[in-house]
């Protein structure tokens, strides 16, 4: 047990920006409050700093893209590959994890990669720790665009055209509903029982709303995307985003479950990055769309998402508001707000402290990351 | 054009709250109280900081290539035919309009360095332009800036795998040593005291080369480690008229005596370059205690694979912020030194009465806050970016 004194909590859920005391006991969160006794236990001075909870990475690849080239999470061999799931292509002991703790994320949404239309289950990964699966699934990965037309294409195979991606995702959703239904109207009757599909089980959940499909969509894409999630009645996550200032109104959909976007380390060139619009997380925010920012790492570099909460904030955002993109609502996003994301009783300790507000100083010093209760690292 | 009560950061590590006048592409006077002249405009800076405009010294910015047009090809800084070709010139890779569709003003940049692709052993001549106009002879500030030449890995991944030399850094090496020998030597052959018959047939890879060996053209190496980057000194040790010039700064720790003593510039990139891993193994503390010592140390974006942010050389000098904590420090680090490391400091990197009027003010200071941004950009005098400006798609 120990408390952490005097700090400046952003808590980010109701109780907004607090000075107060935070005790942690068995890797939990157990007490918030002005002057808590000590009672023997130990102290973390916090004094002029700033406490937030720890990064949750609302879309990655890390652990399942090693230092040698060699991808575990991209099997692009079948543009429909519903069936995996980036549990078996992590690798826990990868490099990369000490990196992400080192920039403050504690938890990463890994996904598999966006060669294929539909790839695969996604989960949730804390960054160090004895129990790191926080949850399994999270979502359903699918990609639209440049990736899936780009990777076969030049195999001479489908998808070769956005035309091909809408119908293939449409085709998939349709056989997971038709095989839910069969399976339904079987109840205990193995003999009426459909045969089991693996791809087509782990698309149930997303039928019945209980996890989004996960959508590398940008720009275009998103009103095919979104057309396609009303007419199956399903919750989407708009991921990467860009261009999406242009689409606004139409992303404030009830079957938008939350907006990611990001990687920004890039310029804008012709086709899906042709636009590079940090304003519209503004934007979204202001009109209650959730909305997270990404690192994609390591396809790019997992440093990426102070800088893109500071751009945010360049053009307007509120500090705090920029702060939930990697805490409270990026944890919503991914379903594992019961236990990530904010500073409260119960939750997980996951915590960093930081040298001043790290959505406003440049310089801002991360001193400490705790995972369960666990200081993972220390800046000295 | 008078610009009044700004703090005006020099580039060079000092802030003055002074006002600056602007006649024609130029700086004109920086002063305090500066009267206005009769009909000037005023802009009153109040709260503002006026920085100079930032200086990327190695980019892609105006490169077209396999993002940006109609056939898939190499991007034009990337000649992946022969590892060898010191004779060619990245100022004709340079398309006015590709770089300034990217609206660099709005994120503080007013110049850029081009330079071949470290994807060749020696790859060819660096070339500087402004980041809007159109027509290259116009935007261009310095042709060789300098050679650009590579001892990376990048070699082995370019040629190795098309079972090209090199597959290997001995090759690497080995013709780094032979071709400036082999320019050495031909130097000497066309030395009018030599008696020795000159060479009638005027080897374009050669006579490049020879620019370098007499300190005309400094040498941009870019190297992977502190072991490849010791390595190339070693053999430079026999051409003491070339001038180093160290890219990338990976591996690099501080406690390189032999840059230290012999001041050896150092251009590090980057912040974030996308799909670039070498960019994390970048040791921050390294780079700011080679600072420390006074190695001039300029910072840059990716320009290996086409993709840069348009935000790295601000997003390098937070990195650096988070070391250093004093922007008067690292300001230099964007502007100045990389203008000296290009040759262009007469004309830019700096806030100085006669130099070209390439200038951004900032709302704040945005090397210690994110909530700095920017009100208008200056490039040789002209407006290039206003707050407001819609950014445009592609």
């Amino acid at each position: 047990m120990y408390v952490i004194q005097n700090g400046t909590l952003c808590t980010m859920d109701g109780q907004g920006v607090i000075q107060a005391d935070l005790r942690v006991d068995h890797g939990k969160i157990i007490e918030i409050g002005s002057d808590l006794p000590v009672n023997g236990a130990e102290v973390i001075d916090a004094m002029g700093k700033f406490v937030t909870p720890g990064f949750v990475d609302a879309h990655s690849h890390v652990g399942g893209i090693a230092e040698s080239g060699q991808a575990d999470l991209n099997e692009i061999t079948n543009p429909l590959t519903p069936e995996l799931d980036a549990y078996y292509g992590i690798n826990p002991q990868d490099d990369i994890f000490q990196t992400v703790i080192q920039q403050g994320i504690t938890t990463s949404c890994v996904a598999p990669g966006s060669a294929n239309v539909v790839c695969g289950w996604v989960i949730a990964y804390k960054s160090a720790g004895q129990h790191r699966l926080v949850k399994r699934p999270v979502a359903l990965k699918a990609a639209m665009g440049i990736n899936p037309k780009g990777c076969y294409a030049p195999k001479n195979q489908a998808p070769m055209t956005r035309m091909a991606i809408a119908n293939i995702l449409r085709t998939y959703l349709r056989n997971v509903q038709q095989y839910r239904q069969k399976k339904l109207e079987a109840g205990d009757d193995m003999a009426k029982m459909p045969p089991y599909d693996l791809g087509l089980e782990h698309g149930i959940p997303v039928i019945e709303k209980k996890i989004p499909l996960k959508v590398h969509s940008y720009m275009h894409d998103m009103m095919t995307l979104l057309e396609i999630a009303e007419e199956f009645d399903i919750l989407v996550t708009v991921d990467h985003a860009q261009g999406a200032s242009d689409f606004l109104e139409e992303l404030r959909s009830p079957q938008v479950h939350g907006v990611i976007f990001g990687p920004t380390c890039e310029p804008i060139f012709p086709g899906e990055g042709g636009k590079l619009d940090y304003e519209c997380c503004k934007a979204l925010d202001d009109e209650g769309v959730r909305v997270a920012v990404m690192t994609d790492g390591p396809v790019t570099t997992v440093n990426m998402l102070l800088f893109e909460m500071g751009e945010c904030v360049r053009r307007g955002m509120d500090p705090v508001r920029a702060l939930a993109m990697v805490t409270s609502n990026a944890a919503e996003i991914v379903g594992i707000s019961d236990r990530v994301g904010s500073l409260a009783v119960g939750k997980d300790a996951d915590i960093l402290i930081w040298s001043k507000m790290p959505t406003v100083a440049t310089d801002a010093i991360l001193e400490r990351v705790i995972i369960d209760g666990e200081t993972v690292y220390r800046q000295d | 054009m008078l610009i009044k009560n700004g703090r005006v950061h020099n580039g060079l590590g000092d802030v003055v709250s002074q006002d600056l006048r602007i006649n024609g592409d130029q700086i004109q006077t920086i002063g305090p109280n500066l009267a206005a002249l009769d009909g000037e405009e005023i802009f009153d800076a109040s709260g503002m900081e006026i920085f100079p405009g930032f200086v990327q010294p190695l980019s892609n910015w105006g490169v077209n290539g396999s993002m940006t047009e109609i056939r898939p090809s190499s991007n034009d800084n990337d000649e992946r035919s022969n590892p060898i070709m010191p004779e060619l010139d990245a100022f004709y890779a340079f398309n006015g309009r590709a770089a300034t569709a990217q609206q660099l003003g709005a994120f503080g940049l007013t110049s850029c360095g081009v330079g071949p692709a470290d994807n060749n052993l020696f790859g060819g001549t660096i070339a500087m332009f402004c980041v809007d106009g159109i027509n290259p002879y116009r935007m261009c500030l310095k042709r060789g800036c300098g050679m650009m030449a590579s001892v990376t890995p990048n070699l082995k991944k370019t040629y190795g795998s098309k079972q090209q030399a090199p597959q290997t850094r001995m090759w690497t090496f080995a013709n780094f040593s032979l071709q400036l020998r082999k320019a050495a030597d031909s130097q000497k052959q066309s030395d009018p005291s030599n008696d020795t018959p000159k060479d009638p047939g005027q080897d374009d890879k050669l006579e490049a080369l020879k620019k370098v060996l007499d300190g005309q053209l400094p040498l941009f190496v870019s190297c992977d480690s502190k072991t490849s980057a010791r390595q190339v000194w070693d053999i430079l040790k026999d051409y003491p008229q070339v001038k180093l010039v160290l890219v990338n700064g990976f591996g690099l720790t501080g406690d390189e005596e032999w840059i230290v003593e012999n001041k050896i510039p150092l251009i590090v990139r980057t912040a974030a370059s996308p799909l670039d891993r070498d960019a994390m193994t970048l040791d921050w503390n390294g780079i700011a205690k080679l600072w420390e010592q006074g190695v001039p140390v300029a910072f840059s974006g990716t320009y290996t694979n086409g993709l840069s942010a348009r935000e790295d050389m601000l997003w390098n000098g937070i990195e650096m912020m988070k070391i250093l904590h004093d922007s008067s420090a690292v300001l230099p680090m964007l502007t100045s030194v990389p203008a000296k490391i290009m040759g262009v400091d007469h004309l830019t990197g700096s806030l100085q009465e006669g130099l070209r009027a390439d200038i951004v003010i900032w709302s704040g200071n945005p090397l210690e806050s994110y909530q700095a941004h920017i009100v208008r950009t200056y490039q040789g005098g002209r407006i290039i970016y206003r707050e407001g400006d819609e950014m445009k798609c592609m």
